[in-house]
């Protein structure tokens, strides 16, 4: 772990990790494939896998969640997995029909040494007929390397090296692509929502925004419902540029940019106001569009919310955890509210990350303990060592909360102890205004309730540390 | 039984065999690998050891993998305590590439050493995941190295994920490492002076894990015909529990998917011969009292099992009245992980519901002999239904209620199904008399909302 701030007061240890604050690869890459529409992800490996991912998913997402799995056991460890593969590769273009497979590998069939691209050749050249061929993704995601957050980038990046190709007449499609990161389908929703605004054709990388939101239609789908279909994904090489909206998955913007030319952006989660305020500038130099006046006025609706709240938030003292771009993303919208980050702390060991929460940090005249490679153990005690008004992050951090009664707003991935994670955006400036308003009710729920919401008390009692 | 017809489901050729609809005396095919390539309801050995070891409070539970073994499956199991809470918290030696590489041996030794330190635990419970086997890590002897230097209980649990397709080899690996590194590791002097004070009415409870607080309803049912609880295998335990485990005259066996076996070597090492019991539903939960008394062949206490039933029987019944008259005539679908697929068969027919298909994941032949003796003719019996081939079913039978977990529960609900979650997440308690009424009213909930008039139904005729 990299630790910043190291004067904190913490029971030390060096070794193990004391309740994750990450997943492994395939659990980004199986959020990557469900937004493509007809997908069906393969996790080439034991079943605990799948079964254990989809778990964690249908809790949070409140959907059915769909991931083969090549059931790799004893027998077939010892020969390599081809003919589990090979197998599972047949049973799912008979059962399901998909658009597409996305195979990721797990712990177990890299370290057999699996050679996946060779074994789907053989699939593909020797079961299939021409007219049947669909494309079958191997990502390589072994589990003991990297993150959830890297298994999503690797799968994006995977996505347009096997699917993309740049039209005959050097063609221009005039959109813009956007690789969203592991954010919420609400969220992507949102942007698509703010595309719409300012007129700007996109395609959105990958777009999760009604397959883990669905409808009740009378219905259950075993694929993707809906979300980017593959012409979609082909054409993106054709676009006028990529925005990435997590910085920390940006491997398949850089991909087009040197392949294709097409110009990539990787900006910060367009959480609060600065952050939004960046990912519309990009959006309208990149295109040569005005912004619309609707989000004008939605801007200046969450700057009213802020200047509402201003009096209940400043100086609040908030600890954030949770994905690296979530957390940076957030550290940026509390400073603009007036409150203080107190602990930063993200699961994944990022340089990036650091020194993104350093400079917003500096440039809000905080100095927050920053946390890169943490678990929730060491967040809790360096909690325990500061003073911390608010948590944010998911539900894992519960008991952290009730041991040092602190509330927890809970956004992130997994909330499985409240509803509508899924429904939840927070990206854009509508978004903002709500979250302005969720972590002011918090706080004056928690704090102020005694005086009937009234703004007129100290927000400590003085000598009360 | 006869193969399914045709006409019932479109599936996988392969994949009949393992359906059929109770008539005579045959079972489905089982126990044999999933198709590569479904979407699986099972889980791997490690999960499957992990749920049997994991109630066990004031140990540590450490998972000697890749970070996302452990991350996906801490703190997911609903077994309450009532007291140390340990067993919540999610460890793991995250193995990295490096140790990939040059062997994982050294920084599990290193994390038992530092987990010993901050939490001074009762024991340490070491879990091997699918890559600790293939690179060969000697979980055994990085074990009993620590254990010597920390003086804490280090047990090695074998649970590589891949050893089989089927998970109840992990409740075996489970209570193989509580026979070998637990029960009896006392000193024989402390044996003996425990055994000369036995009481003459001491069990132990195998096989049931306090999910949602189930074995606080049973232990005080034993209370009251004067049973003494000598320790729980493994929900709500303590570790110096289980280790005084062979001090029980009998042990009473719940979850008999999981624990049978743990019975039997308790009876070859220590002679306790044991029971079965189940705690779900009005009959099944008296004949279990009654079992247990006339193990004891003690007359008293078999008048006050009588006593107990008669009373709490009467009030429970006019309780359910309500439930009853809703839910009677519905048709339930079971589909679950252990030994639900029978136990609860009895328990909606007091409700006046049938049971009109059941089916687990990892079922043996044993299971489905179970199986077969508790469910009516005409009863669809699966085996390993992945998600497609379950959604078609539902589709095709219409059931008014599904049992199952957490992965099914959103395709039931789309579907326009009543869902009722049996497993680990469940929050309230279902086992005894008190149990039953909370289960009654659970399934009535989710049977007679009216969003159900509000949902188009995906039902083919």
């Amino acid at each position: 772990m990299i630790k910043e701030n190291q004067e904190a007061h913490v029971g030390h240890k060096n070794f193990a990790v004391i309740n994750p604050c990450r997943f492994c690869q395939p659990m980004g890459a199986v959020q990557a494939l469900l937004g493509v529409k007809g997908a069906m992800p393969l996790i080439h490996g034991s079943q605990g896998c799948s079964t254990y991912m989809r778990f964690q998913l249908c809790r949070h997402y409140r959907e059915p969640i769909n991931v083969a799995s090549t059931s790799m056991s004893e027998g077939t460890v010892v020969y390599g997995g081809e003919a589990n593969l090979l197998k599972a590769l047949k049973t799912i273009y008979q059962e399901y029909e998909p658009s597409l497979i996305g195979v990721t590998s797990s712990c177990l069939t890299e370290t057999i040494g699996d050679d996946m691209p060779s074994i789907i050749k053989k699939f593909t050249e020797s079961y299939l007929e021409a007219e049947d061929i669909i494309p079958i993704i191997p990502v390589s995601t072994p589990s003991y390397a990297g993150s959830h957050v890297e298994g999503y980038d690797r799968t994006i990046k995977a996505l347009l090296e096997n699917l993309t190709q740049k039209s005959n007449e050097n063609g221009d499609n005039g959109k813009i692509n956007i690789v969203t990161g592991t954010i919420s389908p609400a969220d992507v929703e949102e942007v698509k929502v703010i595309l719409e605004t300012i007129k700007c054709g996109s395609i959105i990388l990958t777009d999760t925004s009604e397959s883990l939101n669905a409808p009740i239609t009378g219905d259950v789908s075993f694929l993707p419902c809906a979300g980017t279909i593959l012409d979609d994904i082909k054409d993106s090489a054709n676009s006028k540029g990529t925005i990435s909206l997590c910085k920390h998955a940006d491997s398949g913007a850089s991909f087009l940019d040197k392949k294709y030319g097409v110009p990539s952006f990787s900006g910060p989660m367009p959480v609060g106001l600065k952050n939004t305020d960046e990912f519309i500038e990009s959006l309208t130099n990149i295109l040569g569009l005005k912004t619309s006046k609707k989000l004008e006025r939605d801007r200046g609706r969450l700057i009213d919310a802020i200047v509402d709240a201003h009096s209940y938030n400043y100086d609040r003292k908030v600890a954030i955890y949770g994905d690296p771009d979530f957390v940076a993303g957030m550290t940026q919208f509390v400073s603009e509210l007036g409150m203080v980050p107190s602990v930063i702390c993200t699961g994944v060991s990022s340089q990036r990350f650091i020194d993104d929460v350093r400079r917003i940090s500096d440039e809000n005249g905080n100095d927050p303990i920053v946390l890169s490679g943490g678990d929730l153990y060491d967040l809790h005690e360096h909690i325990k060592g500061v003073d911390t008004d608010l948590l944010i992050g998911n539900s894992y951090g519960a008991r952290i909360a009730k041991e040092e009664n602190i509330p927890l707003v809970r956004l992130g991935f997994p909330i499985y102890d409240r509803l509508g994670a899924q429904r939840m955006p927070i990206l854009g400036y509508r978004a903002g205004t709500h979250l302005v308003d969720l972590f002011t009710n918090t706080i004056i729920e928690k704090y102020y309730d005694d005086s009937a919401g009234k703004c007129d008390v100290p927000l400590r009692e003085e000598g009360s540390e | 039984m006869p193969e399914i017809p045709e006409s019932i489901l479109k599936t996988l050729k392969s994949r009949k065999r393992h359906m059929c609809i109770k008539s005579q005396d045959s079972i489905p095919s089982c126990n044999e690998s999933s198709i590569p390539g479904a979407v699986t309801q099972r889980s791997c050995v490690y999960g499957g050891a992990r749920v049997v070891l994991m109630p066990i409070t004031d140990a540590i539970h450490l998972v000697h993998g890749p970070v996302g073994c452990a991350s996906c499956t801490w703190d997911i199991r609903g077994s309450r305590t009532s007291g140390d809470d340990l067993y919540k918290t999610g460890f793991s030696t995250d193995l990295k590439e490096k140790d990939i590489v040059f062997g994982g041996e050294n920084k599990l030794f290193e994390t038992i050493i530092e987990l010993n330190k901050l939490y001074n635990p009762a024991a340490i419970f070491v879990y091997s995941t699918c890559v600790v086997g293939l690179i060969g890590d000697d979980l055994k002897s990085v074990c009993k190295k620590a254990q010597e230097i920390t003086k804490c209980r280090v047990v090695p649990v074998q649970s590589e994920g891949f050893r089989s397709f089927n998970k109840s080899l992990g409740h075996r690996i489970a209570c193989d490492a509580l026979l070998d590194y637990v029960i009896g590791t006392d000193s024989e002097n402390d044996q003996n002076q425990i055994k000369n004070e036995n009481s003459r009415y001491k069990i132990n409870i195998i096989g049931e894990f306090n999910v949602a607080g189930d074995l606080w309803a049973i232990k005080s049912l034993f209370e009251r015909i004067g049973v003494e609880i000598n320790c729980s295998v493994t929900g709500d335990s303590r570790v110096a529990q289980i280790v005084k485990a062979y001090n029980a005259d009998l042990n009473v066996v719940q979850c008999q998917k999981s624990s049978n076996y743990l019975a039997h070597e308790m009876e070859k090492s220590y002679g306790i011969p044991s029971i079965k019991v189940n705690f779900f539903g009005i009959e099944e939960t008296s004949e279990s009292l009654r079992a247990v008394a006339e193990f004891f062949a003690d007359e008293k206490m078999m008048k006050k099992t009588e006593e107990l039933i008669g009373g709490d029987v009467k009030v429970l019944r006019s309780k359910i009245m309500g439930y009853r008259k809703r839910l009677e005539g519905k048709r339930v679908a079971v589909y679950v992980g252990g030994n639900k697929a029978w136990s609860l068969i009895r328990s909606f027919e007091e409700l006046g519901m049938n049971v009109i298909m059941t089916g687990t994941q990892n079922g043996l032949p044993e299971d489905y002999q179970r199986i077969q003796d508790a469910v009516k003719d005409g009863t669809l019996v699966v085996d390993d239904a992945g998600s497609m081939e379950l959604a078609r079913l539902l589709k095709k039978y219409k059931p008014d209620l599904v049992v199952s977990g957490a992965k099914e529960k959103y395709m039931a609900l789309k579907i326009g199904i009543p869902f009722c979650d049996f497993n680990h997440d469940r929050i309230t308690s279902f086992a005894g008399f008190q149990g039953f009424i909370n289960f009654a009213r659970e399934v009535d909930r989710s049977v007679s909302s009216p969003v159900w008039n509000l949902v188009p139904k995906a039902f083919e005729e």
